[in-house]
């Protein structure tokens, strides 16, 4: 943490910031708390108790037992028979790897609310977390087929897919992803990915059109503009692909080379050279043409 | 927003209901003396006008920052790394404990 804060306000306003924008920076929340907000806590009103979750859930991650245990004992005096403290408490115990005591608050809760979409999402994380992979993403199906509408859980289904190798499923996971925000460049990058990852030259086609939405929405999407290279040069050289196409194709490497060496000289960074890029243009196997 | 913003739009509604007042007495003036009603007169028509600008002007500067009207502007800011944490699935078995004995 190179700075200090010293206001409490301005503290107060980036846990804020990153509460809305699902950052994950458990121990700068904690070293915030400590310093700052621990003396702070009354003047924080309504807004202090969705500080407490948020700290609570940073100290989780670091496994400081202290701060989290106060944060809960705070939160449950204040609410002592809310069902989402007792989801608090299911995660402490996560945390310390009690799985059997988690699933049985976690059953309690559903039993009691069979609307709660929170606690069902933590017993897919139970099972994540212990390895058990194909239950998680029963689990996570039975749960999509109440709840369709929830995002995150989509994207969940999907890495789970990934991590199982099923393209296919993850590929519709990523298209239910892309009814809800068509213009997100990143899922469209995402969807890429996977159908690049699937090979064989139609898949590589789809590749190419979504890369290269991704790249029109964001001309600054380094991945969607590697991903357009290699894809266009990998079909440039199949055997599949008709001549004139071919041309068509390296041009469209060719551009979105020249898109990353801009982008990289404006960047200035070091991480990699302009050599690198003609390196990786050189090292498609049958690439007869030069750039 | 500015005390001035706020003083402009109030200005702004108070000619706009002073206009809107004077044009139905101008209606039932010409009713009473049983004339017949072509068009406001030209002065109600422009303090109309000019309290309706003034209004607008008032409302949009109280509003304050306008968001980006294309949705892409606003996702280019967004980067993969906070867009893939799901906070319903985070789990806690990761080596982060080992940082903190």
């Amino acid at each position: 943490m190179e700075k200090q804060y010293k206001h409490w306000e301005d503290v107060r306003d980036l846990l804020r910031n990153w509460r809305e924008e699902n950052c994950r920076q458990s121990e700068d929340v904690v070293d915030l708390w400590n310093e700052v907000l621990a003396n702070h806590f009354g003047k924080l009103g309504d807004e202090g108790w969705l500080v407490l979750e948020q700290v609570f859930i940073a100290a989780l991650d670091c496994h400081n037992m202290e701060v989290a245990n106060f944060c809960l004992s705070k939160l449950n005096q204040e609410f002592p028979d809310s069902l989402r403290v007792k989801r608090l408490k299911a995660m402490k115990y996560e945390a310390s790897e009690k799985y059997e005591h988690a699933l049985d608050i976690l059953d309690l809760i559903i039993k009691k609310d069979e609307t709660n979409a929170a606690s069902r999402k933590r017993k897919v994380t139970i099972y994540k977390s212990q390895g058990m992979i194909i239950e998680a993403i029963k689990e996570l199906t039975d749960y999509l087929r109440i709840f369709m509408a929830d995002q995150e859980a989509w994207m969940e289904l999907c890495d789970l897919y990934i991590s199982q190798q099923e393209w296919n499923k993850a590929a519709f996971c990523v298209e239910e992803l892309l009814l809800h925000s068509p213009f997100n460049h990143l899922y469209l990058q995402r969807y890429a990915e996977i159908k690049y990852t699937q090979g064989g030259y139609e898949n590589l086609e789809v590749a190419r059109s979504y890369y290269s939405q991704a790249a029109k929405l964001n001309p600054k999407n380094v991945r969607a503009l590697y991903g357009l290279m290699l894809t266009s040069v990998h079909m440039a050289s199949n055997s599949k692909c008709p001549s004139q196409k071919k041309k068509e194709r390296i041009k469209l490497s060719e551009w979105a080379t020249n898109q990353l060496s801009q982008l990289q000289d404006s960047n200035d960074s070091k991480l990699f050279s302009s050599q690198i890029l003609e390196g990786m243009g050189n090292l498609q196997i049958g690439n007869d043409s030069k750039n | 927003s500015s005390s001035m913003n706020k003083y402009i739009f109030i200005l702004g509604m108070v000619l706009l209901f002073h206009a809107a007042y004077s044009a139905a007495q101008h209606r039932s003036y010409l009713r009473l003396t049983e004339q017949e009603f072509t068009s406001l007169p030209a002065d109600i028509v422009l303090q109309t006008i000019f309290s309706l600008l003034l209004t607008v002007f008032g409302v949009t500067m109280i509003a304050g920052e306008f968001k980006e009207i294309r949705s892409n502007i606003d996702l280019q800011k967004k980067t993969w790394k906070n867009l893939n944490n799901r906070p319903s699935f985070y789990t806690f078995n990761h080596r982060g404990h080992i940082f903190n004995p």
